[in-house]
């Protein structure tokens, strides 16, 4: 419950809300202590006997008492960019930049029309491919699996949530089909596919696929397994969408039927917009849990950040230094996620000032 | 566990059926060997350097192979990297034309997932390392104490058998990950820790006080580690046990990377002139070019090289029984006739 203070004095509301009987201050002396500690100690750990520099290895090897980020300092290219060829990595590296720029450039509000965001992501996503796959403009060609590191986790992403999303709205629209034999067969193939766990998903489109396959529709492991991610999120985000849809009242609908306007300006205008805004928050959780899925690809061997995090301290120079190349995995992942739920917040904000 | 193994099976048969043709022309043919990584790192056998470039045992197992069929890997190999659970799928479906991944030679392997198995070319056993203040000298001298052990492995099963045949009562503490197990015997959770030798060895070197710790003597058990291809293709499958076997012949005869020219321009006996392909014979009978041998040791060297490159000298792991068996191992190469 918020209190409303007449004087708002710092050290009055301190005492207010911390020390204003025993049990509080007892209490508030307890947990104050203990994150004092913890926070002193990761301090200590981690910035003040930290070892920084990948010359002084062997003082962190032999106990500095703090975090060795030594390793990131030598094998953060690893970690950035997995398998890709040494002299190339400036490509992957401009890619990750593209990649983030057109996330970035597609939350701002000017290219949320149709067309400016298909022109912005087919040109991004060109460059991006250009860039990472080359075979043009005299850029040596790297095929997909040496890919690898943070640039293949964004492209898993970007692909994913670009056929997927589509592909959700298909379903949405099949699902509330009015003929019942469409929207019961998607219904069976929606709760079919979101009762299997993502990794079988994975597997099969991975493995089991080009046995089945023709062999002109098989295509790179990375496109399958992409295209059957694209699938899980799609079933899921259909449902997402179908819950928006069904919130907005039936007479909308009706009424703009009534006025004559076709299915697609009925869906286009009127159905689709706001079945978004009032699924926004369970779109954005599921963007990110996508986000943080793309690490179940390491089990079928690609080489995404988690895998080339692995590999950066898989040797004998710095076996032992685990802990603070999963730290720095766990930042990077951090940075995306954070970023992008704080959207979804300012999404949500300015969609609220729409309603008022 | 088990469905996985009955659908690889029978992906294998499917497989089976449609590759008529020998892999070893395929691999020609396509002018590029489609040999195992690692999603990550598996130390000593498949490692990246700083440059993203692999390395390690298993790795330069490959590079022979690329060298042995091409003349040189450079440009001719692609190392697929590649999940321990994906190994056999895609093997079968043709994503790999070999594996070599240190890969135990199993009964259910060999027989029910369709795959062959080349001459072992690592015998990998199980050890237990203490902390030295115990003083222990033996894993019976653990009596009473407690030894971690990773869950699910081979190697919680080769404890639990071990320690019931020695009548040791030992508390077992199993964890889940690798990662984990080490953490809880620096910690001093248990007095033991029980790991397959390499990366227990490099356990021990890469920690804290390197001199804290002794790997016991016991042999827990054995695993021996092979080259898998798929099954019914023989051809291929002796290009495999001959490349191993030349890599043995060389560091018997004392050939090695570094005088292979001299030893070829000069061979001492009619059968190493042979070998290094001076006169005809030894790769023609495989399909193979005469000088593969030749190509094979200036690649990667003899076996002893590539063991102690990739894992005595950063691992500080004996070579035990994988000397050959004139320094009491168990190697031995095949006759050059």
């Amino acid at each position: 419950m918020a209190k409303t203070y007449q004087n708002p004095n710092i050290i009055k509301r301190l005492r207010a809300d911390y020390f204003s009987n025993r049990t509080d201050t007892t209490l508030t002396l307890i947990f104050g202590a203990c994150a004092a500690w913890a926070l002193w100690n990761l301090i200590s750990w981690g910035l003040l006997n930290a070892v920084w520099s990948a010359e002084d290895r062997d003082l962190c090897a032999h106990g500095s008492g703090g975090a060795c980020w030594a390793v990131i300092d030598a094998r953060w290219r690893l970690i950035m960019f997995g398998l890709y060829p040494y002299e190339e990595q400036w490509r992957s590296g401009i890619a990750c930049v593209v990649m983030v720029l057109i996330v970035g450039l597609s939350c701002v509000p000017w290219f949320w029309n149709a067309k400016r965001i298909s022109a912005l992501w087919l040109t991004g996503f060109g460059i991006f491919y250009v860039l990472m796959r080359g075979g043009y403009f005299g850029l040596t060609p790297v095929f997909e699996q040496n890919w690898g590191g943070l640039s293949l986790t964004l492209f898993i992403f970007a692909t994913v949530s670009l056929i997927g999303m589509p592909m959700a709205i298909v379903f949405a629209l099949l699902r509330r089909s009015e003929l019942p034999w469409i929207s019961n067969t998607m219904g069976v193939i929606i709760d079919t596919i979101r009762s299997l766990p993502l990794l079988s998903i994975m597997f099969t489109f991975a493995i089991v696929l080009p046995f089945v396959l023709p062999s002109w529709m098989i295509g790179d492991k990375l496109y399958r397994v992409i295209f059957g991610y694209a699938l899980f999120f799609a079933c899921y985000q259909a449902e997402i969408l179908r819950g928006g849809m069904q919130a907005l009242p039936a007479g909308q609908e009706e009424a703009a039927k009534a006025l004559g306007m076709s299915y697609w300006h009925r869906i286009g205008y009127i159905v689709l917009p706001q079945a978004f805004r009032n699924a926004l928050p369970p779109t954005i959780n599921q963007f990110v849990i996508t986000f943080k899925e793309t690490s179940l690809v390491v089990i079928i061997g690609f080489f995404e950040i988690l895998a080339s995090g692995n590999a950066a301290f898989g040797n004998s120079e710095w076996n032992f230094a685990h802990v603070e190349v999963y730290a720095f995995v766990a930042l990077i992942y951090f940075v995306f996620v954070f970023a992008l739920s704080r959207y979804g917040a300012y999404l949500e904000r300015r969609m609220a000032v729409a309603e008022r | 566990m088990k469905y996985l193994k009955y659908a690889v099976a029978a992906v294998g048969l499917a497989a089976g059926v449609a590759q008529a043709d020998g892999r070893l022309e395929t691999v020609t043919e396509r002018g590029k060997l489609l040999c195992s990584g690692h999603n990550g790192s598996f130390l000593g056998f498949a490692e990246v350097d700083d440059k993203g470039n692999w390395k390690g045992m298993d790795i330069d197992l490959c590079k022979g192979l690329a060298a042995s069929v091409f003349g040189e890997s450079d440009g001719h190999l692609e190392i697929v990297p590649i999940s321990w659970a994906q190994r056999w799928p895609a093997l079968q479906s043709g994503d790999l034309d070999v594996v070599i991944k240190l890969s135990g030679w199993t009964q259910s392997r060999d027989t029910e997932l369709n795959l062959a198995f080349s001459n072992p070319y690592f015998v990998g056993a199980f050890h237990v390392m203490a902390h030295a203040e115990l003083g222990a000298e033996s894993v019976a001298d653990l009596d009473g104490g407690s030894i971690c052990v990773s869950a699910g492995t081979s190697t919680e099963r080769v404890l639990a058998a071990y320690l019931e045949k020695q009548k040791i009562d030992a508390e077992v503490l199993v964890f889940e990950k690798a990662d984990e197990v080490r953490a809880a015997y620096f910690s001093q959770r248990c007095d033991g820790l029980i790991l397959f030798a390499p990366p227990l060895a490099a356990t021990r070197a890469t920690s804290d006080a390197p001199e804290a710790h002794v790997i016991l003597p016991d042999v827990l058990g054995l695993e021996p580690e092979a080259i898998v291809v798929p099954e019914g293709d023989p051809k291929w499958l002796d290009v495999q046990n001959w490349m191993l076997s030349s890599l043995w012949f060389a560091e018997i005869n004392g050939i090695t990377q570094a005088n292979v020219d001299e030893i070829r321009a000069n061979p001492p006996s009619a059968q190493v002139g042979k070998f290094l392909g001076t006169t005809p014979g030894y790769g023609e009978r495989l399909g193979l070019s005469d000088d593969w041998a030749y190509n094979l040791i200036k690649e990667v060297g003899n076996y002893g090289e590539i063991f102690d490159r990739n894992i005595a000298e950063p691992y500080a792991l004996p070579r035990g029984m994988n000397e050959l068996y004139t320094n009491g191992g168990v190697f031995y190469p095949l006759t050059v006739d």
